[in-house]
């Protein structure tokens, strides 16, 4: 028996040996060292002499990781893909050839994963692109990839990415809101986008889901928007772009790219021309703009629109509270600014408004931003499915003033209306008016109810 | 060469291995090695009395306090570090996830291990007088084993820690009085977070090993002054007075003058021990059947070493340790399962919060501590005591059915739902 | 000794040696999964920018990198460390008098990082800088060069 036990004892020492010795080996072999060694053979074939050749050779096998504190995440994808940012490596076979048109966005300042996705933290293959059990945020397909753009730019124009600013148009004018709260702003009757680019990142999804809602998500009481392909893709980048993360300052100070037509936007919206003029078109009040850039520096210029007091003591021009590349964007339109344009913009505001006039056109912008078009039509037709309230479906509002005095309209629309039931004892109807009074100010809602009763129809009289 | 003789002396101050001297000064001049004896029962040896279930729970344990040492250089307990750590463990440190699957399947092959022996030393009967309160100490190691095991589950920050340790604290918030407030101090406050997690991270490397350890030494000493392990159970006979001598007797046979005097032997007075096992009783000749611990019982404690080290290495070197995403506190699993060893519990509470949840693992914990005093049977012999050996039987399978339906009959909602259905569209 | 005894102290000894090598090779592995793969810190080797982006004259200080990028017309570019030999203290470079003076104890390196005076046992390390295939100066913090090395470009 003890002869046994001896032999058992060294059979087992045997095998403990051959385990350690096979767990060292496995761990001493991973994939990523046969992509550096292969790379390292493909760099040797560039260079001139053996010397140099057995030099690359002889380089260690090592991990690479960039480490993005601003982004909060840290990326080992160079670790193979070593060729990245080496032009000479432009034809080479993946995973090691170049990435071209970076421009700014170089890997050791923004890594990879936050725009490609994947798994920046694992060194195997299937486990970086993320295509593993567990990893919610795979690589991002090809012709989606650009919607990352988004998560970083999130105003005005990406060069580039039309599709962004397409999506987020159609985002603010399509009414999603009125079911859909985003940041904060918007009603409940849907769930909160707020953060839908990390929750969902299947791009096939998503598009599916615009195009028909019912057939993606069983029992939704999303309306069929019949948006085209387009623009079902166009919201879909936007949705991809929606990651709601915390990005250092260095990252969130590009939110807005300056860009002139950006900049042109801003100057509409500031209402520049009502005291400044191009090339002699505009108004008086202020100095006239043509060339503006050519004649003072771009310090200065920035300076008077930070503090236009600074420049001109008494100057009655307004501090705009513009963030750095919103200053940006403005002056380089100004740099291409021609009259022509300017009496574009000018020719637009065809007769002085109103006190009336500027609150209606405030109301309907109100009504769009905040989604009331998604229920109740940019027409406020109405018509959309709502099965067992009454009618059937949500109500036009071109009759309102009909049945309701504008204070009871104005009640409404801060508290909240569940409609009335078709069949009491039926289902509750999914569509309800929800309450804004704690997203909109009185002000606001006043604004609506003007615009409402600035679109009424009278009914024929009976 | 004088010098070195000189220096080896100096640390090794026994005689040589070859003497008889030598081998019993191994053992009791050894602070590592003398809680043996020097010399033990040949029967005591024997794999199919205890299958060596103690030592395999020990050395468990050693592995577990060596690879868990090995991860603290590299694990931070804090919520989202946590996490990455666990996937620099997986993809980059030198042998992390190896290191990783080790820590965990010894982790569960404990908690196997320390059941079975349980049922071992209900089956041999050895917890009875004057072993009472060493069963007591085991299972207090029990619920030690459990608890470590439980600390440690949250320590990935994952879905499955996340989750499972928010359905186990939820699970023991429903005893009554201390139970919300037991919970919110495990917790470090209302719901599974940052506090917690740090909570059980200090409980599991420092307050909880070092229970195990206090502990575990009372259950050895107390091995050992009970007189080693209790006798096979077919080595028992049923009694007949006047052809036996029985150590230890009652006071009506002088104590001591019962084995004859050997003259090869020698005395020491670390041999004796005191108590009075009846039904423990040898013949003149079965006394004299023992053997040194060196190398008898060395030997097959290193084998039982060996085996478990190997076979624990052989499990992680094909099985990884599983890691799912990050925990998230607005995304509940469906269903959100409670560690394997706690399911049974669950599967009780999914049919009554307070009797399957309170009492019903109370009453178990109980029961189980109250086993020894409560079982009147002086007899060993299993043919004595075949009622508590199918009571207890009863009881292990009733634990292990509930296991396996919470682990493999329940599906999302906790429905019944056997593994072999597919269940389409079901968490989110 | 005969065949049995023979027998059994080669397999004993076969036996022995592999329990041992168990043991040796459980320790490599303890000492290789200590040293760490990745560092958590700022990297050993950096790219600092385009040649153009360099004056010449006055060395450019690298704050968070604690280097001076210096770049002379003739022979190219050098990189010295900032780092003070003696405790470890940013130095300064002054243009008038072309030294590195360290404000915590007073050492003084010369141009070439020499120790002229203080408390400072040993010079300034020069690191090797080359140019790496986009055209971006790369730096090696590795790698130490002697004092004359330069990069021209």
């Amino acid at each position: 028996m003890e002869r046994r036990l001896q032999q058992i004892f060294f059979a087992l020492s045997l095998l403990a040996l051959a385990l350690i010795v096979a767990a060292a080996w496995q761990a001493n072999t991973p994939s990523w060292k046969t992509y550096q060694r292969s790379f390292l053979q493909l760099e040797a074939q560039g260079e001139p002499n053996a010397v140099a050749k057995a030099a690359v050779l002889a380089t260690p096998p090592v991990i690479h990781q960039v480490m993005l504190t601003g982004l909060q995440r840290v990326d080992r994808c160079t670790t193979c893909h070593l060729g990245v940012e080496d032009p000479t490596m432009k034809n080479a076979p993946e995973p090691f050839r170049y990435h071209a048109n970076l421009g700014p966005h170089i890997p050791s300042k923004f890594g990879c994963t936050i725009c490609h996705g994947g798994q920046g933290l694992a060194t195997d293959k299937d486990g970086a692109h993320g295509n593993v059990d567990f990893w919610p945020n795979p690589l991002l397909a090809k012709d989606y990839i650009r919607a990352s753009c988004g998560r970083c730019h999130k105003e005005g124009d990406v060069p580039g990415v039309p599709e962004l600013t397409e999506g987020r148009h159609l985002f603010e004018t399509q009414g999603c809101r009125g079911c859909h709260k985003l940041n904060g702003v918007g009603g409940s009757i849907g769930p909160d986008l707020t953060g839908e680019g990390a929750n969902r990142r299947a791009p096939e999804w998503l598009e599916r889901h615009f195009l028909t809602p019912n057939a993606v998500s069983a029992g939704s009481a999303m309306p069929n928007f019949h948006f085209s392909k387009v623009q079902a893709r166009d919201l879909t980048y936007y949705m991809l772009s929606l990651t709601n993360e915390d990005m250092g300052s260095y990252y969130s100070s590009v939110r807005l790219i300056p860009g002139p037509e950006y900049g042109r936007q801003l100057f509409v919206e500031k209402n520049c021309i009502a005291c400044h003029s191009v090339g002699g078109v505009g108004a008086k009040t202020g100095p006239d703009l043509l060339g503006v850039t050519t004649r003072h520096s771009t310090q200065w210029l920035d300076e008077q629109l930070v503090n236009p007091e600074l420049v001109y003591p008494g100057s009655s021009m307004p501090e705009y509270d513009l963030e750095t590349n919103a200053r940006k964007a403005l002056l380089a339109y100004l740099a291409t600014a021609t009259p022509d344009d300017v009496q574009l913009i000018l020719s637009r505001k065809t007769r002085a408004w109103t006190p009336e006039d500027v609150a209606i056109e405030a109301g309907k912008q109100n009504f769009a931003r905040f989604g009331c078009v998604g229920c109740h039509g940019t027409e406020l037709q109405g018509g959309v499915a709502n099965p067992n309230a009454q009618g059937g479906e949500v109500p036009s509002l071109l009759h309102v003033s009909d049945d309701y005095t504008k204070d009871e309209v104005i009640a409404i629309i801060r508290n909240g209306r569940a409609p009335p039931l078709e069949n009491t004892s039926g289902p509750t109807p999914p569509l309800y008016m929800p309450s804004w009074k704690h997203v909109l100010s009185d002000e606001d809602i006043n604004r609506i109810a003007d615009y409402l009763w600035s679109k009424q129809q009278k009914k024929e009289s009976w | 060469m004088n010098l070195i003789r000189e220096f080896w002396q100096s640390i090794v101050r026994r005689d040589p291995l070859s003497t008889d001297k030598g081998k019993s000064e191994l053992v009791f001049l050894n602070v590592w090695l003398h809680i043996h004896p020097a010399k033990v029962k040949k029967e005591n040896l024997k794999f199919r009395h205890s299958f060596y279930l103690g030592f395999i729970t020990f050395f468990l344990f050693l592995i577990l306090v060596t690879t868990g040492i090995a991860l603290m250089c590299y694990y931070r307990p804090y919520p989202p570090q946590a996490y990455q750590d666990m996937k620099d463990l997986q993809f980059v440190v030198f042998m992390g996830s190896f290191l990783r699957a080790m820590h965990r399947w010894a982790a569960h092959g404990m908690v196997v291990c320390v059941f079975l022996h349980m049922c071992r030393v209900f089956y041999t009967g050895s917890y009875k007088k004057p072993r009472q309160f060493n069963w007591v100490v085991g299972v207090l190691l029990l619920l030690l084993t459990l608890g470590l095991s439980f600390t440690g589950y949250l320590l990935p920050w994952d879905q499955l820690a996340f989750w499972a340790i928010t359905v186990g604290t939820n699970i023991g918030s429903y005893a009554p009085l201390v139970g919300g407030q037991v919970r919110e101090l495990l917790l470090g406050g209302h719901s599974v977070g940052e506090a917690a997690l740090l909570r059980f991270y200090v409980l599991h490397v420092a307050v909880l090993p070092a229970a195990m350890i206090l502990l575990t030494i009372v259950h050895f000493w107390r091995v050992r002054k009970d007189g080693g392990l209790s006798r096979p159970v077919w080595k028992l006979k049923p009694a007949k007075p006047e052809a036996l001598v029985t150590i230890g007797a009652p006071a009506t046979v002088a104590p001591l003058q019962a084995a004859p005097a050997s003259s090869s032997k020698t005395y020491g007075l670390m041999e004796v021990v005191s108590g009075k096992p009846i039904f423990e009783t040898v013949t003149p000749e079965e006394e004299e059947d023992t053997v040194f611990s060196y190398p008898y019982a060395f030997v097959r404690e290193a084998v039982a070493l060996m085996a478990t080290v190997t076979a624990i290495m052989t499990i992680s070197l094909f099985f990884h340790a599983p890691l799912e995403e990050l925990a998230n506190p607005a995304k509940t699993p469906n269903p959100a399962k409670a560690p394997w060893y706690f399911l049974g519990l669950q599967e009780l509470v999914s049919h009554s919060a307070l009797l399957g949840g309170v009492v019903a693992p109370a009453l178990m914990v109980l029961a189980l501590l109250a086993i020894p005093y409560l079982d009147r049977n002086p007899s060993r012999r299993p043919v004595d005591r075949k009622l508590i050996l199918w009571l207890f039987a009863f009881f292990v399978a009733v634990n292990l059915v509930l296991i396996v339906v919470g682990t493999f009959f329940r599906g999302p909602g906790w429905a019944l739902v056997p593994p072999w259905v597919h269940v389409v569209g079901g968490a989110e | 000794m005969n065949r049995r005894a023979f027998f059994k102290l080669s397999w004993g000894s076969i036996g022995v040696a592999a329990l041992v090598s168990a043991v040796g090779v459980s320790l490599a592995a303890v000492v290789r999964f200590l040293m760490p793969s990745v560092f958590y810190e700022p990297p050993q080797s950096f790219k600092i920018g385009s040649p153009a982006d360099f004056p010449f004259g006055p060395p450019t200080f690298m704050v968070e990198e604690k280097i001076f990028v210096f770049r002379d017309r003739d022979k190219g570019f050098a990189v010295a460390s900032a780092v003070c030999t003696h405790l470890g203290c940013t130095v300064a470079h002054f243009s008038s008098d072309q030294r590195f003076h360290c404000p915590c104890h007073g050492s003084v390196f010369g141009a070439d990082g020499a120790v002229q005076h203080g408390p400072a046992p040993r010079a300034l390390d020069w690191f090797e800088v080359t140019q790496a295939r986009d055209g971006q100066l790369s730096v090696d913090k590795d790698k130490v060069v002697p004092p004359t090395y330069r990069l021209m470009v």
